[in-house]
């Protein structure tokens, strides 16, 4: 019975994962539209009760309860670097799964599924700049209709921080 | 259906047996390694065991067992009749051991569902030379040869099941069209078809041909057949006739699947069983019932059931084995419980003023006396001895000590120290690594260095477990060199592994925690057994990682003690839930001193910003814990909020809080990986209301407060 | 050689059967009490069987019961242990206590289902059969 239920889960997966493709979660942060994978989206979830965790990177805004399971919660505009803005009503939290860790990120307004065509898209220009803090998460710009979207890769801010996170543990061996 | 019958197999049995008496085997051998012979009563024993495991595997038909042990038992047969003297111990120890550790080897392909297939020629050689140089001593004494060892060859054998290497096992169900006439001898004709190629075959409902009924049962639940066939898929599918048939499936299974399919089918191997009430209070008077001939006579088969005995079979087990799985499911089930449980009993519509509240107030009594019950009985279900673990101490201390040509003696005590299951699993190999480093760099390695101190010449490591104040202590002594203070300052400041600081601004503990850094081995060679540069910082990895720490204790010339402090259990602590600003904080009850309230006359303020309490004339350092958190919205006047005093290993410290909420049962999480670890939270975890606590850690807080000053 | 095989399931039965005929006669019993039937019969023609083997859950009589009855009859008639029927119990009740008792009750050999051809052959050897 396993067997036919994993199959099954499969084929539906596998179904999923071809309907998602070209689909991206687009939200709005400050003046500027980013878009993610959809196929890294687990839900959208209202604004929530978080617990701060102290001595932390500001952007990491704390822990939520979803359903029992603990997850961290991160601020997109702090981590770009953008000045963090007041939470209102159209906050919403985007529950991500990067290679099975399930992060929040905290936006400020939700705003499309869009379906954008792998040519669309074009690297991002390097600039050099370093205030583009969130161009080393960028991957790519698609335009479509009047706006220009930046799309993230989830896997970079991942590994990113893991990175950090160890070269800190280093750091303080040290 | 079939769980409820967790008796042991023919197989188990043997795996388990054998296995309990290896270990038996391998306690006296260890016990015995530095004497000068085995006493009587060992001889006999060992005999007994080497008799034993050749008996049953004889009945098995494990050869390789047989042979091994059966030449085992010859060499003790004859040190048991005829006592020859000067029998060479250590080369007796070697071969038991040898014997042991084949043994072992065969009996864990068993439990892998591999063939033993071990070759046992070199030893059985080997033993048959030694019993040769013993017969001759023998001779040589002048003692009388006892008569040849009669070996009887077993009468019975008992076959292990298996399923032949090139069995198939298909779950095969057809759905028919609903307008399909007469789909019951459709049905039967696909398995008359079957029958052909089957090895076994099975099918529901089963009583398609006498009872014209299950055609509409086929009709609406489909077909459902268990093969077990040496044909391919292919051959399998063109002999079904699949010409009425809407849909059919076809799923290969492994060998354990299809086990559960039979069961899920109600056969042989999982018998329907009706036991009634008085058969339940029968059996509690003859728990020693055997099952009897006539237990098994099959009814005659009723519609839509499966075969059902005609007498009920006893059922009666007093040891069954569980699945650590299942028990983990379990444990964690009853944590969600205790949670929900909180959710109930605190929930916030109960404030309401003026709730008549008796009756819920003593159901909801009953109900956490019954949770808690239930916690501690799985606590205790997960509680094993470290026996195990320390017999395989025992072992590593012989070997390395002999490799690296040590007399060493090994003192244990507490092996009955119970600790949780998990809690094990994580420190075999942190112990192992303990033990291996004592042996091989804590023991010196010329006995006169020894003696010259006035130590005798016999090195000696003591294992030590104690059960103390909700954690368990395990150590690691010996009587070796110690840790040479110099060295390691100089190495670790060679290393750049520590700040450029004199030697005296460091204390002897942070000394000897440098051995802990990674990238340090006080040994200048790398040796087989230790010191390979990932050394004690990985011990000291794999011990925080749940929840507990190495504490290093050690005198020059005299000798290092190593101790492991971990808690009993991971899961669920009792703790005290305060608040600080907006957020809660969860501190372990077992570590609360007192609460107290204080007067800002009570602090004193040093120059360097640094804060202690005086409480009936004793000093404590003093923490704010929202100015350490820089936590908003919370009280900074002493008056007004409490001071919380922690013990941990005899330091205090005082924290400084907003207020108490509510004492209750914590199900301890873990922070998310992703959140790099922050020194003073051990965790974290639901509370009643679903918000989220962090657990304070005492030990980070006094060393992060240590660090500081 | 004589075979006797009891054994109520169609499909064991039918590869059993295909089985044990590699090695001699066989003669194919559906319950326990036929089962016996037939060893008596055997016995009273002085054509006694050389094994039997014996399925465990069948209908009006049990493996085990029809083991025991085997060797009641046998004790019954003078027969000495040495010369009595091989028996092999073939069946999937593989608990320890069944088969400590099958051993009690005097069978050779117990075969835990499905049944290792290879090593059903290797007991035959040494219980002389073949």
């Amino acid at each position: 019975m396993a067997e036919e239920l994993k199959n099954e889960e499969m084929e539906e997966l596998l179904e999923e994962e071809d309907s998602q493709k070209g689909k991206f979660m687009t939200f709005q942060t400050g003046k500027e539209f980013f878009g993610i994978s959809i196929s890294y989206v687990n839900e959208i979830i209202a604004m929530q009760p978080i617990a701060a965790i102290p001595e932390v990177d500001d952007y990491i805004k704390g822990l939520i309860n979803l359903r029992g399971k603990i997850i961290p919660v991160i601020d997109v505009r702090v981590r770009f670097k953008m000045e963090p803005s007041e939470y209102t009503d159209r906050t919403c939290i985007i529950v991500i799964d990067v290679n099975s860790t399930m992060i929040g990120l905290i936006v400020e307004k939700i705003a499309e599924v869009d379906t954008i065509a792998d040519d669309s898209i074009v690297p991002p220009p390097s600039l050099g700049r370093k205030e583009h803090e969130h161009n080393k998460y960028v991957y790519g710009l698609a335009r479509t209709g009047d706006a220009v979207k930046l799309l993230l890769d989830p896997e970079k801010l991942i590994r990113q921080e893991e990175i950090e996170a160890v070269m800190e543990d280093i750091r303080k061996e040290d | 259906m079939a769980e409820e019958f967790n008796t042991e197999s023919m197989l188990d049995m043997f795996l388990y047996e054998s296995g309990q008496l290896l270990e038996k085997l391998e306690g006296i051998i260890l016990e015995k390694q530095d004497a000068d012979c085995f006493d009587d009563s060992d001889i006999n024993e060992i005999f007994r065991v080497m008799h034993t495991i050749k008996g049953s595997s004889g009945v098995l038909m494990y050869e390789n067992i047989t042979k091994v042990t059966h030449k085992l038992e010859d060499v003790f047969y004859y040190l048991r009749e005829s006592h020859p003297d000067d029998v060479p111990h250590m080369e007796l120890v070697e071969k038991v051991l040898a014997v042991s550790d084949f043994v072992t080897g065969e009996l864990d392909k068993l439990k892998n569902g591999d063939t033993p297939d071990g070759d046992e020629h070199q030893l059985v050689e080997d033993l048959d030379e030694f019993l040769g140089r013993l017969k001759g001593e023998i001779k040589k004494q002048g003692i009388q040869m006892p008569q040849a060892n009669k070996h009887e060859e077993p009468k019975q054998f008992y076959i292990t099941p298996v399923a032949g290497d090139d069995s198939h096992f298909y779950r095969i169900s057809i759905h028919y069209r609903s307008d399909t006439q007469m789909s019951n001898i459709r049905a039967y004709s696909a398995t008359y078809a079957l029958k052909e190629v089957a090895e076994d075959l099975l099918y529901t409902p089963d009583d398609i041909l006498s009872n014209e009924a299950s055609g509409d049962v086929i009709l609406a639940e489909g077909f459902h057949m268990l093969l077990q066939t040496k044909s391919s898929k292919e051959e399998v599918i063109a002999l079904i006739d699949s010409s009425e048939a809407e849909e059919i499936n076809f799923d290969e299974l492994t060998k354990g699947e299809y086990g559960k399919a039979l069961a899920e089918f109600g056969r042989e191997d999982a018998v329907t069983i009706d036991l009634g009430e008085e058969d339940k209070a029968e059996e509690k008077d003859k728990k020693k019932d055997k099952p009897q001939p006539g237990d098994y006579v099959v009814k005659t088969k009723e519609a839509g059931k499966g075969k059902t005995l005609a007498k009920n079979q006893p059922k009666q087990q007093s040891i069954i084995s569980v699945n650590v799985e299942k028990m983990d499911a379990l444990m964690d089930l009853i944590g969600e419980l205790v949670i929900a449980e909180a959710v109930v009993l605190q929930n916030p519509d109960l404030k309401v003023p003026g709730l008549e509240l008796s009756n819920f107030q003593k159901a909801s009594g009953q109900l956490s006396k019954i949770t808690t019950e239930l916690q501690e009985v799985i606590m205790s279900m997960r509680m094993m001895p470290l026996t195990n673990v320390f017999q395989k101490m025992k072992r590593i201390v012989f070997d390395v000590s002999r490799k690296l040509d040590k007399d060493i003696e090994l003192e244990v005590i507490g092996e009955n120290t119970e600790v949780d299951k998990n809690i094990i699993e994580h420190i075999t190999d942190p112990l192992m690594h303990l033990v291996r480093n004592s042996v091989d760099h804590g023991i010196e390695e010329n006995a006169e260095d020894r003696t010259t101190l006035g130590k005798p010449a016999k090195g000696k490591i003591t294992l030590e477990a104690k059960n103390e104040g909700g954690k368990v202590y395990i150590s690691v002594k010996d009587d070796g060199k110690g840790l040479n203070k110099e060295k390691l300052y100089q190495k670790a400041i060679d290393k750049g592994l520590i700040e450029n600081k004199l030697i005296s601004e460091f204390t002897d503990k942070e000394i000897f925690r440098f051995i802990t850094l990674p990238g340090f081995s006080t040994k200048e060679e790398v040796t087989e057994y230790s010191g390979r540069g990932v050394g004690m910082d990985v011990v000291v990895k794999n011990i925080q990682s749940i929840g507990g720490r190495l504490d290093i204790e050690s005198v020059e010339f005299e000798g290092s003690e190593m101790t492991l402090i971990i808690p009993l259990t991971l899961a669920i602590i009792n703790g005290i839930v305060v608040q600080v600003g907006n957020s809660p904080f969860v501190i372990e009850t077992a570590s609360i001193k007192e609460f107290v309230r204080v007067g800002e006359d009570s602090l004193i303020h040093e120059p360097s910003g640094e804060e202690y309490i005086v409480l009936r004339g004793e000093c404590y350092p003093f923490i704010r814990l929202n100015e350490r958190y820089d936590l908003a919205d919370s009280i900074s006047n002493v008056e007004e909020g409490i001071v919380v005093v922690l013990e941990h290993e005899g330091s205090q410290v005082c924290v400084l809080i907003d207020k108490l909420l509510q004492e209750q049962e914590i199900v301890v999480k873990p922070i998310p990986p992703y959140v790099k670890k922050v020194k003073g939270l051990s965790g974290c975890t639901q509370l009643g209301d679903g918000s989220i606590a962090l657990i304070l850690d005492i030990a980070g807080l006094l060393i992060q407060d240590g660090e500081r000053r | 050689m004589r075979i006797l095989l009891a054994e109520d399931d169609f499909a064991s039965r039918k590869f059993m059967d295909k089985q044990l005929s590699r090695y001699g006669e066989c003669d194919v019993m559906v319950d326990g009490e036929e089962a016996v039937d037939a060893f008596l019969m055997a016995l009273e023609d002085d054509e006694p069987y050389d094994l039997v083997c014996l399925d465990v859950m069948m209908p009006v009589m049990d493996g085990y019961q029809v083991l025991k009855a085997i060797r009641d009859i046998e004790s019954q008639r003078g027969i000495p242990k040495s010369k009595g029927v091989k028996v092999i119990m073939t069946t999937a009740l593989n608990d320890e206590r069944n088969v400590k008792m099958a051993f009690e009750l005097g069978c050779e050999a117990y075969a835990g289902k499905p049944i290792d051809v290879e090593k059903f052959e290797k007991v035959l050897n040494k219980l002389g059969l073949i």
